[in-house]
């Protein structure tokens, strides 16, 4: 840790330093502080088509948590990152040692092929993977059977897209990182007789462990506010994708389909506050390897 | 951790200095395994956009009607990005023009702010910079979605919904931009230069731009690729805070022409007018991509390593 | 950026919101400073009209209207189609701010958007002078009693389009009863087990509410001046048997159960997959930009009846203008709404040949451009001599002011019946519960 401060300077630094911070704290404030207090007061009235808004303390709330469809939603966001997450970071890692071990040609076009989805807007993505899923005019409709977008599968296809559209830029930073360990490491390993594969999972895994607690929580982050994929997709198949599909869809539809602002406020704060838990378990179950410090 | 760090501005150099000494696969078997992975997942990855090119080639009946991933005998691109380019009334020019507005006019601005507070976190001692910086890092796990409804309430009693400003204010902020360049400042910006110019009788300001701004550039340059990006895929907020069509950016108005083909009384289906339109809306991104390699790249390390 | 929307009213109780508006006041104060403050001032000219529509080929409905007006003018946006623009209007309304002076609804939306007080009652700009233009039905979804909440546009009343090459080559009879569709279902089963008698579209509430209407089930009884008594019986007798019926030929694999409006639907309407389409007054127009390739062996016959001998009807969906309460303009507001289309001929000219629409004016319906049209797509049949006895034929009918909802549970519940994890019937029962333990959550006083 370097040190920066003589004593002299501390006061004007302590200006500048304002001064600097000051415009990105402005948005800050305006932008994402006062939003989110306007929507906890928001989280406490309560609204009825007929009487209009009274407050109603914690009654939101309660009700969220009471509510079938919330919890569904919840479960369903979690499972689907714990499923999802596990498997995209692991074919973005296979992916990042494989760039890292193999040098040609192929290896450095595979790189950008990966990398590309990411460069494709979500709702552009969804859109195309809409298509692709369709039974009678999509390809995947010659080769299977299964419906893709009916309720027992769709999970499993949205998990696709998101796999698809995200794994190659969780490759970059993986490859990225397994660029910036010494060499030195390998060498010795290499020297001990240690096989590719076991210089892969024993060395450069363990190695670039920060890196891959970064994109895992944000995976989890992203997951758990899943929301324009089961959106855009919805109209294919409204009854396997519904309005409560995830809490980020329910609360968009409570908001914007039923007017209930109230309670899609509440139910914002408590997925938020489940992001919030979540992220910060995970944090803390592997601080030691945390780049986010 | 603190004392691995690796000098970041290096990383390229290693990456083609081990490129030159061919640290590759040890057995052709290996080899071949790898290659046979990478072509697999290859595939996977690509397959979409050729739906997309040979999709884009036909018309509706095509696109109902033959094989999806191969081409059908009419060759109909042309024909599409023609109705593409003309349809209610050329909308669909406006809207790529309207995405690179917000795209350009966010990805420099989120940039400028957070390079002056990045810096700031990392080199300044001011009181609250702790704090302050905890709070960021604590707002960035708040769901987006839980603070469009009441920006949008808030911003409309500015009288600023369905205007430009409406998309492009709150597309300035970016709390992960700030922790990245901060993260980046602290470890490449040398605090004896600082000091130096200091010395010398320069400003804060100008400590900054002439001593922090050439050291951060590698890092700014993929903060301002990310939030172009981002801001270009953005869909949800300017979906509420526009209503007028001319001010849509392209995710939302092809989503509009989608919705309006999956309405039966909302006039003719054009399908495969969405479909070339979200071919030529890709273009622009996969190009900006292939030039900027170097960038996004390096830049990605910052987060990365640490 | 004007200075004018520095100007901040009703910021009492608000502290949050006032302090936020005053710093992007200010925000807005920079921005307009660098250039782009160019929006006009109060028009001393012709009064200009804000209207949110998403008709197709609209702008040259708008156009016409302009020329022909010179005291006010129409300045249109697309704001998205069907539950976008809804969004938008109800964000908009409940900001105060942002809103079109006058707004296309569909029939279904009327209630809602009237139970928040946020629409205009016309009456009082003279709207009811035009209702001899409208058959009885149509009027009552837009009013009670003397106001008038919306002009009616179009409407979808319903038919049943079949491929006349299909049956002719499987020697089908066209059905005239419901049972009878059942009937040459089954020989075009047997004699092309690949195809269907139609597609079930369970994500579409206005052609399953279509259907339903027809079969004389009235799911919501409900009037603006009755609020907030609402009653709700969703699953009564004549809708449990439209359900059972089509539960019945689903499971019988008679008809396929792609969603509605999906490149699927499409496929199968345009590769023969399908040997009927039941469409609304819009189908046709529709049906001939999907399946291009087929023009030419599409024929309209009146829908399948219960009873044989009936002309029972149902209406799929139809839309109407409404004047929002945000206007400073009520007046030429409602003019506008009334003029827009109306009775205009050359309006109409638009919205029959390049929007699809079907009129609800009378003057439109008995006008022989219209009823006598041949459409090509149809082999020269002048369809509208089936839809308009159809639409003519249409009974009365409420919607509940809480369509969104309504809608959703229908389609939710119905797709969860398709998937056999319930019976279509028992589909609505749990609607009917759910809707009404909606209702009530939202302060009505629910009678089923």
């Amino acid at each position: 840790m370097s040190v920066v401060a003589r004593r002299p300077r501390v006061g004007r630094q302590a200006v500048a330093g304002w001064l600097f911070v000051a415009p990105f704290t402005v948005l800050l404030v305006f932008f994402l502080l006062l939003p989110m207090l306007y929507a906890a007061k928001l989280s406490l009235y309560r609204s009825t088509l007929v009487e209009g808004e009274v407050f109603a303390w914690l009654d939101n709330y309660r009700q969220a948590l009471d509510d079938p469809e919330f919890r569904r939603g919840v479960l369903r966001v979690v499972v689907f990152g714990l499923v999802q997450t596990p498997v995209m970071i692991g074919i973005a890692l296979v992916a990042a040692l494989l760039v890292d071990e193999v040098t040609s040609r192929f290896s450095r076009l595979f790189r950008l092929a990966a990398f590309v989805p990411y460069a494709v807007p979500v709702v552009i993505g969804t859109l195309m993977w809409g298509f692709l899923y369709s039974p009678n005019t999509g390809p995947l409709s010659s080769v299977t059977d299964v419906d893709f977008l009916s309720s027992g599968t769709v999970l499993y296809s949205l998990g696709n897209i998101v796999t698809w559209q995200w794994a190659g830029y969780n490759m970059i930073v993986l490859y990225a990182a397994l660029q910036g360990v010494p060499r030195e490491v390998y060498e010795s390993a290499r020297i001990d007789g240690a096989g590719a594969v076991q210089t892969a999972l024993r060395i450069k895994t363990p190695m670039i462990s920060a890196a891959i607690v970064l994109v895992t929580i944000f995976t989890i982050i992203g997951t758990l506010q899943f929301f324009t994929e089961p959106l855009i997709l919805q109209p294919l198949n409204p009854g396997a994708v519904t309005n409560s599909y995830t809490p980020n869809v329910y609360a968009y539809h409570q908001a914007f389909s039923y007017q209930q602002y109230n309670y899609s406020a509440a139910i914002s704060f408590l997925l938020g506050a489940v992001v919030f838990v979540g992220s910060y378990i995970f944090l803390f179950a592997t601080r030691r390897r945390s780049a986010l410090r | 951790m603190s004392d691995t760090v690796t000098e970041r501005s290096t990383v390229s150099e290693a990456v083609s200095e081990r490129a030159a000494t061919g640290r590759t696969g040890r057995t052709t078997g290996g080899r071949i395994a790898s290659h046979a992975v990478m072509a697999l997942m290859a595939a996977y990855f690509l397959l979409p956009f050729w739906w997309l090119l040979v999709a884009s080639t036909k018309d509706n009946d095509g696109l109902f009607g033959s094989a999806p991933l191969w081409f059908s005998g009419d060759f109909k691109l042309f024909d599409n990005l023609s109705t593409l380019f003309s349809h209610d009334g050329g909308v669909y020019l406006r809207w790529l023009r309207n995405s690179a507005l917000y795209s350009v006019v966010s990805g420099v601005g989120a940039t400028a702010l957070a390079a002056l507070a990045g810096y700031a976190f990392a080199k300044l001692r001011f009181p609250g910079r702790n704090l302050l910086f905890a709070a960021l890092l604590g707002l960035i796990m708040v769901p987006a979605t839980a603070l469009v409804l009441p920006t949008y309430l808030l911003m409309s009693e500015a009288g600023l919904t369905d205007t430009v400003w409406a998309v492009i204010l709150p597309s300035l902020l970016n709390p992960f931009g700030v922790y990245l360049l901060r993260v980046y400042a602290h470890d490449s910006v040398p605090d004896e230069m600082l000091e130096a110019a200091r010395i010398d009788g320069a400003g804060e300001l100008r400590v900054f731009r002439s001593v922090a701004l050439p050291a951060m550039r590698p890092a700014l340059v993929t903060v301002l690729l990310f939030t172009m990006v981002a801001t270009w895929n953005n869909f949800f907020l300017p979906l509420v805070m526009l209503s007028d069509n001319d001010l849509f950016p392209l995710t939302v108005g092809l989503r509009t022409w989608y919705q309006s083909a999956t309405l039966g009384n909302a006039g003719p289906a054009l399908f495969n007018v969405i479909v070339v339109g979200a071919l030529v809306a890709i273009v622009p991104l996969i190009v900006a991509f292939l030039l900027l390699q170097r960038y996004w790249r390096g830049g990605l390390t910052i987060g990365a390593l640490k | 950026m004007s200075a004018r929307h520095l100007s901040v009213e009703r910021r009492q109780r608000r502290p949050i919101r006032t302090m936020i508006t005053a710093v992007l006041a200010a925000t807005a104060l920079v921005a307009a400073g660098c250039g782009g403050g160019d929006e006009s001032e109060e028009p001393s000219g012709p009064v200009k009209i804000k209207v949110w529509a998403w008709y197709p080929a609209f702008q040259g409905v708008v156009d016409h209207f302009n020329r022909t007006h010179t005291d006010v003018q129409i300045e249109w946006e697309n704001a998205g189609a069907g539950q976008d623009q809804y969004t938008k209007l109800q964000t908009a309304l409940k900001a105060g701010k942002g809103a079109p002076d006058v707004a296309m609804l569909e029939f279904q939306e009327l209630p809602t958007f009237q139970l928040t007080k946020h629409l205009v009652d016309m009456g009082k700009y003279g709207a009811n002078d035009i209702k001899g233009d409208y058959v009885d039905w149509a009027w009552k979804q837009v009013s009670n009693g003397d106001s008038v909440y919306a002009i009616p546009v179009d409407a979808g009343p319903m038919a049943m389009l079949y491929r006349e090459d299909i049956f002719k080559q499987h020697n089908l009879a066209v059905p005239k009863t419901w049972a009878e569709y059942k009937e040459v279902a089954q020989k075009l089963k047997a004699a092309s087990p690949g195809s269907f008698i139609t597609d079930f579209g369970a994500n579409d509430g206005g052609f399953m509410t279509g259907l339903m209407w027809q079969a004389g089930a009235r799911p919501f009884e409900y009037t603006a001046a009755q609020s907030p008594n609402v009653g709700v019986r969703l699953n009564n007798d004549p809708a449990k048997k439209v359900m059972a019926y089509w539960e019945d030929m689903v499971d019988g694999g008679l008809v396929d159960t792609v969603a509605y409006g999906t490149t699927d639907q499409y496929s199968g309407l345009g590769s023969g997959k399908y040997a009927t389409y039941i469409a609304a007054g819009w189908g046709p127009g529709y049906l001939a930009s999907v399946a291009k390739t087929t023009s030419g062996k599409w024929r309209a016959a009146p829908i399948p009846q219960w009873n044989a001998g009936e002309k029972a009807q149902g209406d799929w969906g139809g839309s109407s203008f409404a004047v929002t309460d945000q206007t400073k303009y009520p007046k030429q507001a409602t003019q506008v709404a009334m003029e827009i289309f109306g009775a205009d001929k050359d309006a109409w000219k638009i919205g029959i040949d390049e929007a699809f629409l079907f009129p609800t004016a009378t003057p439109i319906l008995e006008w022989d451009y219209f009823v006598t049209k041949e459409y090509e797509f149809f082999g020269g049949q002048k369809v509208n001599e089936v839809f308009v006895p159809a639409y003519n034929g249409i009974g009365e009918f409420q919607w509940s002011p809480f369509n969104s909802y309504y809608f959703n549970q229908l389609s939710t519940n119905l797709n969860q019946a398709i998937e056999k994890k319930t019976s279509w019937t028992a589909a609505l029962d749990t609607a009917q519960q759910n809707i009404t333990t909606y209702a009530a959550q939202q302060g009505f006083k629910v009678a089923s």
